[in-house]
């Protein structure tokens, strides 16, 4: 491995931050859309859920390409993670909405 | 791992593409994700087959603390990843102190996950109802994972503190295996706390 | 290390070639028994004897003695045939054993391995034997007694985790300080899986039914599933560590000096 030039490495450290301000943004913003203990009865919207399913997706993808560094990995594992990510989350939706 | 044709090269490129961490190490995680998936999924059919019982139940977990577990999860994740840069940097000292607030996190997440864990516990909801079983089961086999990752930036941090050896390569296996755990808990925040 | 030890042993490998490589000829048949043991448990439990898949657990005790009766014969065939071969437990951790002594992370690895498999094998396979062919035998008993020997073999079978969870934690550590590469380090990653999983078998000892109850997805297939494949991936890589084997490797038991 050649050695890490300083360009190469600030810009890696500020992928870092923004990935991480992203994903608490998500977090919180998530946290908004469901609502607490002290709204009604029933269950979540359907339009919710779906958005609740692409945050969770988008934070996931977040973790993988930002902090897992999948970014700069070779084809095969960019696809095994989106393959994992797009199946699990899909799965998880549809057996909700069913 | 790396390009083919690496004889002449014009420029250099902006990016070699290189596996982070080691081959096993992703045979570790593709497969703990494919399992915690399986589980995730048997999940949602189960809340599928009693929907109202599980939305009833998912009502007395306090999202609130839920929010702060994937914050300081997070932030421990950032500090993991900042201290893999540390690394190739060649600062090990400051990777040293990042991999410890990276642990200090974590046992922080537990704590809190431990708070939540009594506080359910006193409020009657234990593993009788069934949306209670999968959660001390789902959050048990994270913290399962959490506790393996405590251990496993221990082997890194030993790592750092001999100079002799230093190897990145180790460095970045074991932070791996720590977002792994981050990534877990940001799918079991949505499905346990979120989706109601 | 092993490139230190083989140097001398290469000269003296000449002379005395044919002693080693007889030795080495006991190490593929061991794996062999090893290989036709693992079929042989698989057709007895799945096929003969119906532990898995498993039976219900929230059946009444008519209904667990009815499916006892049911299917006497296949328990009585199938269980009796695993009772006398049941010492190839022993050959399997045997095998596995030896090429983890040959690891560098120390024999002590090997010894506990060996130990807690051994221990294990009794509620994770003995008693499930000895409770249904006693129910099979003797199914003149009271229901109660029956509906009894029907759960404790099931939870003795799949709920015994201890030393299964010791075994793979001793595994796990040995492959991952190993510096002479016999097994590769995913497999002690695949190792990992199947503490993790042996711990949620703990759930079904409180659940009658449901995903965690012990014919439950997540206590029983998914562990089922990863169960087989860590023994497929120790097949292989036993297969290709006996393979590695040659007239060149160090025995295990020489003097202590020579080491």
């Amino acid at each position: 491995m050649s050695a890490p030039d300083d360009r190469l490495l600030r810009k890696d450290r500020r992928t870092v931050f923004a990935a991480w301000a992203a994903l608490t943004a998500a977090t919180v913003l998530a946290r908004f859309l469901s609502p607490g203990e002290s709204q009604s009865a029933t269950a979540l919207g359907d339009e919710l859920v779906a958005a609740i399913v692409v945050l969770g997706l988008v934070k996931c993808r977040l973790v993988l390409r930002c902090f897992m560094e999948v970014r700069h990995a070779p084809r095969w594992l960019r696809f095994a993670t989106d393959g994992w990510l797009a199946v699990l989350w899909s799965a998880l939706l549809v057996i909700y909405l069913i | 791992m790396t390009a083919p044709g690496t004889t002449a090269r014009p420029r250099p490129p902006a990016r070699e593409r290189r596996l982070p961490g080691d081959a096993d190490m992703w045979v570790m995680i593709l497969g703990d994700l494919f399992i915690f998936g399986c589980y995730f999924v048997t999940y949602m059919v189960f809340r599928a087959m009693s929907a109202d019982e599980f939305t009833a139940s998912q009502r007395h977990l306090d999202i609130d603390v839920g929010v702060v577990n994937t914050v300081v999860l997070l932030t421990s994740s950032l500090f993991a990843a900042l201290a893999v840069l540390a690394v190739r940097e060649g600062a090990s000292r400051q990777a040293q102190r990042l991999l410890l607030a990276t642990g200090a996190c974590g046992v922080l997440f537990t704590l809190i996950k431990a708070y939540e864990w009594h506080a359910e516990i006193s409020h009657g909801h234990t593993i009788h109802d069934e949306f209670y079983s999968f959660y001390f089961v789902l959050t048990g086999v994270h913290l399962v994972h959490l506790a393996l990752g405590l251990l496993v930036l221990g082997v890194a941090g030993r790592e750092l503190r001999n100079p002799r050896r230093r190897r990145p390569a180790i460095v970045e296996q074991c932070v791996l295996f720590w977002h792994m755990v981050d990534l877990l808990w940001v799918v079991i925040f949505a499905l346990l706390y979120l989706m109601r | 290390m092993t490139d230190t030890d083989a140097a001398p042993a290469d000269e003296g490998a000449e002379e005395f070639g044919e002693p080693k490589r007889a030795g080495k000829r006991e190490v593929r048949l061991v794996y062999w028994a090893f290989t036709v043991f693992y079929t042989a448990l698989s057709v007895g439990i799945c096929l003969l004897g119906r532990a898995t898949p498993p039976p219900r657990p929230d059946v009444t005790r008519a209904q667990a003695a009815a499916w006892l009766y049911q299917h006497h014969l296949g328990i009585q065939i199938g269980f009796v045939f695993l009772l006398v071969i049941a010492g190839g437990a022993a050959i399997s951790n045997g095998i596995i054993g030896y090429f983890m002594k040959r690891m560098s992370s120390g024999k002590m690895l090997a010894y506990a391995y060996i130990a807690t498999m051994g221990v294990g094998a009794v509620p994770g396979f003995q008693v499930l034997l000895v409770c249904w062919l006693t129910a099979t035998f003797r199914p003149d008993r009271s229901p109660d007694i029956l509906y009894l020997l029907y759960d404790l073999g099931m939870l003795s079978y799949n709920g015994s985790l201890g030393c299964f969870t010791a075994a793979y934690t001793v595994l796990a550590i040995a492959v991952f300080y190993d510096r002479n590469r016999i097994f590769p380090k995913w497999f002690g990653y695949v190792t990992v899986w199947q503490i993790v999983t042996e711990i949620l078998a703990s759930q079904m000892w409180v659940h009658h039914a449901g995903a965690f109850a012990w014919n439950g997805m997540i206590t029983l297939y998914i562990a089922i599933a990863i169960f087989g494949l860590w023994v497929a991936c120790l097949l292989v890589l036993l297969r290709k560590a006996a393979g590695r084997e040659s007239a060149h490797t160090p025995a295990l038991y020489e003097a202590e000096g020579a080491r």
